[in-house]
């Protein structure tokens, strides 16, 4: 008997659980709040970003020359063009701002709007007008065709709304 | 050695039965002594006392002892081919030396030794078991005919497509290749102030 | 309990397959309600399956015979740990293990993605829940309820399988359980990523962390697999070729394969068709193995008692296989390479090769394992595929592997050039070739064993070669000194060292399997006091005394023991006391066959492995079996190695801060004086 009722219980605090989102999906809106991972506890080994993909693959050909792996002439070669690939990256990324290395100049005028400057989910707004790419963290930006303006989701081909965050999508 | 007491009545004992029981217990333990010694070389079949157990039934299935044909190379190599049909998955080698409670690997043993006994070659007995039971009592299937496909496959097929590897890797590499060193003035056209702020990005990456 | 038990189960298989509605519908239509409920739905899943886990194990502990699970796997005399243990013994508990110990990884799974990875978990959420889901139904309607209850109660159970009766057995089934299981969780990311349509190299991440999980615990699951047969089944070996452990083997190759080739995605933008191919068949390759061990369609020495449940695992491979086929077919015009290979020969392309062997060798370990019912089927005999024949044909393949190992780290990413390889191979190639002479000279005359040492010697070579080398770069470099530069150089680079530790363990692994063509065996009987000798292949010869057998009773068991002293060359070394134990339960009654308890003598050059196998009429006499087995110890150590340098290579990074703070390796730009 007891065991009957452990059991009902059970069920009856698990369906509840699991449809509360669905209920009450004010409760828990703001939902995947999960512990601190933002960018922090990753591995910047994990950036997939051209910048990053680049900048790993020039150290790499710099390492595998001084173990002796590449030929001066497979260096050169490798490196003008891991340079050229590093730079384009870098440009594509912020064009002409040198802001964020310099530091904090006058705290950044973050805008009220959404439209003006583009937001990175987890770093707020940039300072950069035309960014694509998160300076702090390298991802990509909201306002990246594409992508979602509020989160910054890769967006279904011809979606109306966001499908991670509801938001609707600019036409 | 046996040693054998009187408890039963009186001990009488006069001065010349004294020296004779002395005597006689001297030369029974030199002659103890010398069988000992006899006995620890090496493996003397059939000598040493060897008590009944207390309990033999938990010590498994009584066994015979070891004969050199137990123990014998050709023997051992041909059980090694053949399938023990107990349903152990083993060889007849691996299974009777293992499971001692199988009775059907000793008795495939058995028959082996039989038949070498009768003269009969390696092959021709592995022969003699294949007749007997099928091509499944073999640990590996003959190479001929269809088994073949079950040896070569593999190698066949990681050597084709190692071929049709190298081959798309070559076109791919070609594909990939035409430009020398034309990369030079495209790097150069990065500016002094873009190449420090690399420099820059490149410090704060540990390798 | 059992009711409790028994309404968790049906509470999980709903939740389940809610959570797997809730978490495509609200993947694909972007309802984030949905897609939190659920996640949710795992949480509860994994919660209702371990209410139902504790309500086994109590059934199992109160000694509650009723349930028949509990009273065909354990009895009052068994020792407390395999009592616990008992869990995962049978079909049914092991079932229930199954399906817990994914949802518990799916829950992780869930906590643990980065948030920018949000998009996929509904859909990672909705495979795992399918999975466990499928893992409930298969014990609610396959005849397979842990908590079935017996007509009648036995007075005793009918106790543990004496040979699951070990060590081992506490470690080894959850170890490779968790491998088996953990291959989902990547498995549900690479689904989810193909359903999303975000195919750029981001999810990779969130797939690599995971498969290396997976792939360490299935390294040590399959090396405490093999320890375990080793000390407990008595044949003296550790791989038979048997179906259940190809089943492992397979999915560690495919994985292997995956984590060699994700590299070339990471660096490069290729092989993304290639890569999800890897992790998709991996996953089915478990649940293959899964097929195998618990469907008896293939006669195996482990596998659980036959029954009907095998064909769900048949139906839901037929239908999860064909799924994600169709799913993968769909998304391949989104999965197109973004680079070429810049040069045959460059490390892109010996991974290639590696990736080929790999895939090879599973592939022709997975054909001889249904070679009989193939064979069956085309000429219609029954044949048998035993050790003989993978032998004959993956030890060439392992070989080559093996080579490949060596080279591969020589070569530059991107594009090397023959003379830069001549420097490199210069001194591990001497190595090998000077392994090789000094072998034959030592009068090692097997050609395979002298392969696997000359190119153990080869890679060995290589591995040190490359901490050498870097560190001689940091060395130069920032002046520091060799010691700091070798840990700093394991330290900020751990997938490529700890991959090198890695590669380190398996020379060590293929050294011990070497070890194993000298291995040598003879069969005695004696009396007490006599002796027989076994000549070892380093040259000397042991000499075994039996002093005699003393029986005695045990916990659970009435034991036999023999005892033999031991010396080696006149010089002696112990005593060995093999037993044979008769299991009994409560009441006294014996539960199964008398079975083997080995002893064995170890030292890192060779173990001296000897088996009671019975006595001769009652008596004294006893008939061993003495086994010399060569370097076996080194095959638990290269185990250990791998295991350590898979934590390496899965230690977390630290902070970007952190490390921005160690100074990197310095690059030279173009325009810059070298």
């Amino acid at each position: 008997m007891l065991e009957l009722v452990a059991g009902i219980l059970l069920a009856a605090g698990a369906v509840y659980f699991v449809l509360r989102p669905i209920f009450r999906p004010q409760l828990t809106g703001n939902g995947n709040r999960e512990p601190g991972n933002g960018s922090d506890g990753e591995d910047p080994e994990d950036d997939f970003s051209p910048r990053a993909v680049a900048l790993r693959a020039l150290k790499e050909i710099e390492f595998d020359r001084a173990t002796g792996k590449l030929s001066d002439a497979d260096y050169d070669a490798l490196k003008n063009r891991y340079t050229a690939e590093a730079l384009t990256a870098l440009r594509a990324e912020r064009p002409g701002s040198e802001k964020r290395e310099t530091g904090n100049v006058a705290a950044p005028p973050f805008p009220v709007s959404r439209v003006p400057f583009p937001v990175c989910p987890t770093h707020g707004p940039r300072p950069e007008a035309d960014a694509v790419f998160c300076s702090e963290c390298g991802r990509r930006l909201a306002t990246a065709p594409g992508y979602c303006a509020r989160c910054g989701t890769a967006l279904e081909r011809d979606a109306h709304y966001c499908h991670s965050c509801g938001a609707r999508v600019a036409a | 050695m046996t040693v054998t007491r009187r408890h039963d009545g009186e001990l009488h004992l006069n001065r010349r039965a004294f020296l004779t029981l002395g005597a006689g217990s001297f030369l029974g333990v030199v002659a103890s002594w010398r069988h000992a010694t006899l006995q620890s070389p090496d493996s003397l079949p059939g000598t040493g006392p060897s008590g009944r157990l207390w309990d033999p039934a938990r010590a498994g299935r009584p066994l015979e002892p070891v004969t050199t044909a137990d123990n014998d190379a050709v023997i051992r190599a041909i059980e090694k081919q053949l399938h023990c049909t107990c349903g152990c998955n083993l060889d007849v080698y691996t299974c009777r030396t293992t499971d001692f409670t199988c009775t059907v690997s000793p008795a495939m043993h058995e028959q082996v030794v039989d038949l070498a006994a009768q003269g009969m070659t390696g092959p021709q007995i592995i022969d003699q078991f294949v007749r007997q039971h099928g091509v499944a009592i073999l640990m590996a299937p003959p190479k001929r005919g269809f088994n073949l496909a079950g040896y070569f496959v593999p190698s066949l097929a990681i050597i084709a497509a190692g071929v049709v590897l190298t081959l798309v890797l070559r076109r791919w590499a070609r594909t990939a290749a035409p430009d020398p060193v034309p990369a030079r003035p495209l790097a150069a056209a990065g500016t002094p102030e873009e190449l420090e702020r690399l420099r820059g990005e490149l410090d704060r990456l540990s390798v | 309990m059992t009711l409790l038990g028994t309404l968790a189960l049906w509470l999980a298989l709903l939740v389940g397959v809610w959570g797997a509605l809730a978490g495509f519908v609200g993947g694909l239509n972007g309802r984030a309600d949905l897609a939190h409920s659920a996640r949710h739905a795992v949480f509860a899943m994994c919660g209702a399956l371990l209410v139902a886990v504790v309500s086994l194990e109590w059934a199992l502990f109160q000694h509650d015979f009723n349930v028949e699970y509990v009273a065909a796997y354990t009895s009052r005399n068994l020792p407390i740990f395999y009592t616990w243990s008992a869990l995962y013994a049978g079909q049914k508990g092991s079932l229930l293990f199954w399906a817990t110990v994914l949802s518990v990884f799916g829950s992780l799974a869930l906590v643990l993605t980065p948030r920018h990875h949000r998009e996929l978990l509904p859909y990672v959420a909705g495979v795992v829940s399918l999975a466990a889901a499928f893992f409930v139904s298969v014990m609610l309607f396959g005849h397979a309820n842990p908590f079935q209850r017996l007509p009648y109660t036995p007075l005793d159970g009918n106790g543990l399988n004496p040979q699951l009766q070990n060590p081992g057995m506490v470690f080894h089934p959850p170890m490779l359980y968790l491998g088996y299981i953990s291959i989902t969780i990547p498995f549900a990311f690479a689904i989810a990523a193909l359903l999303s349509r975000r195919l750029d190299t981001d999810w990779l991440v969130a797939i690599r962390k995971w498969t290396l999980l997976s792939w360490l615990f299935l390294s040590i699951g399959i090396c405490l697999g093999m320890w375990w047969a080793y000390v407990e089944l008595g044949w003296g070996g550790y791989w038979a070729w048997d179906p259940v452990e190809n089943a492992s083997l397979l999915p560690w190759l495919t994985m292997t394969a995956f984590l060699h080739s994700v590299m070339i995605q990471e660096k490069r933008g290729m092989l993304k068709k290639w890569n999800l191919a890897l992790i998709i068949g991996s996953w089915l390759l478990s649940i293959f193995g899964t097929f195998i061990t618990r469907s008896g369609v293939i006669s195996s020495v482990h596998s659980f008692t036959q029954s009907s449940v095998g064909y769900f695992f048949l139906a839901f491979l037929i239908v999860a296989g064909t799924a994600s086929f169709a799913l993968y077919t769909s998304r391949l015009p989104l999965l197109a390479a973004e680079a070429r290979l810049e040069s045959m020969v460059s490390r892109e392309a010996s991974f290639l090769f590696n990736n080929l062997l790999f895939i090879g060798i599973a592939f022709s370990v997975l054909w001889g394992t249904l070679f009989p019912i193939l064979s069956e089927l085309v000429q219609g005999t029954k044949v048998t595929v035993g050790p003989p024949f993978f032998n004959q044909v993956n030890i060439p393949l392992g070989l080559a592997l093996l080579a490949l190992t060596g080279i591969g780290p020589l070569i530059a990413w991107r594009r090397a050039s023959i003379p830069n390889l001549q420097r490199q191979f210069a001194v591990p190639g001497t190595v090998g070739v000077f392994t090789a002479l000094i072998l034959l000279v030592a009068g090692m005359r097997d050609f395979y064993a002298l392969m696997a040492m000359a190119l153990g010697g080869f890679v060995a070579g290589t591995v040190v070669q490359e901490f050498a080398r870097g560190a001689r770069a940091r060395h130069r470099q920032y002046g520091e000194g060799y010691a700091l530069a070798l840990g700093r150089l394991l330290a900020r680079n751990r997938r490529r060292y700890g991959g090198y530790i890695v590669h380190t363990g398996i020379v060590i692994l293929f050294v011990a399997f070497a070890g194993m063509a000298f291995k040598t065996e003879t069969e005695a009987s004696l009396r007490p006091g006599e002796s027989a000798s076994i000549k070892s292949p380093y040259g000397w010869t042991y000499r075994l005394t039996h002093l005699g057998i003393s029986q005695y009773d045990a916990l659970n068991r009435q034991v036999t023991a023999a005892t033999l002293e031991v010396t080696r060359d006149g010089k002696r070394l112990g005593v060995l006391t093999p037993e044979k134990r008769q299991h009994v339960d409560g009441l006294g009654r014996p539960t199964f066959q008398p079975s083997s308890e080995v002893g064995i003598r170890s030292d890192l050059r060779e173990d001296l492995y000897v088996v009671l196998g019975g006595v001769v009429n009652g008596t004294e006499q006893a008939v061993f079996r003495f086994t010399i087995n060569p370097l076996v110890w080194w095959v638990w150590y290269g185990g250990m190695i791998i295991a350590l340098g898979g934590l390496i290579v899965m230690w977390p990074g630290g902070s970007p801060a952190a490390k921005r703070s160690q100074a990197g390796y310095a690059v030279r730009l173009v325009g810059e004086d070298r």
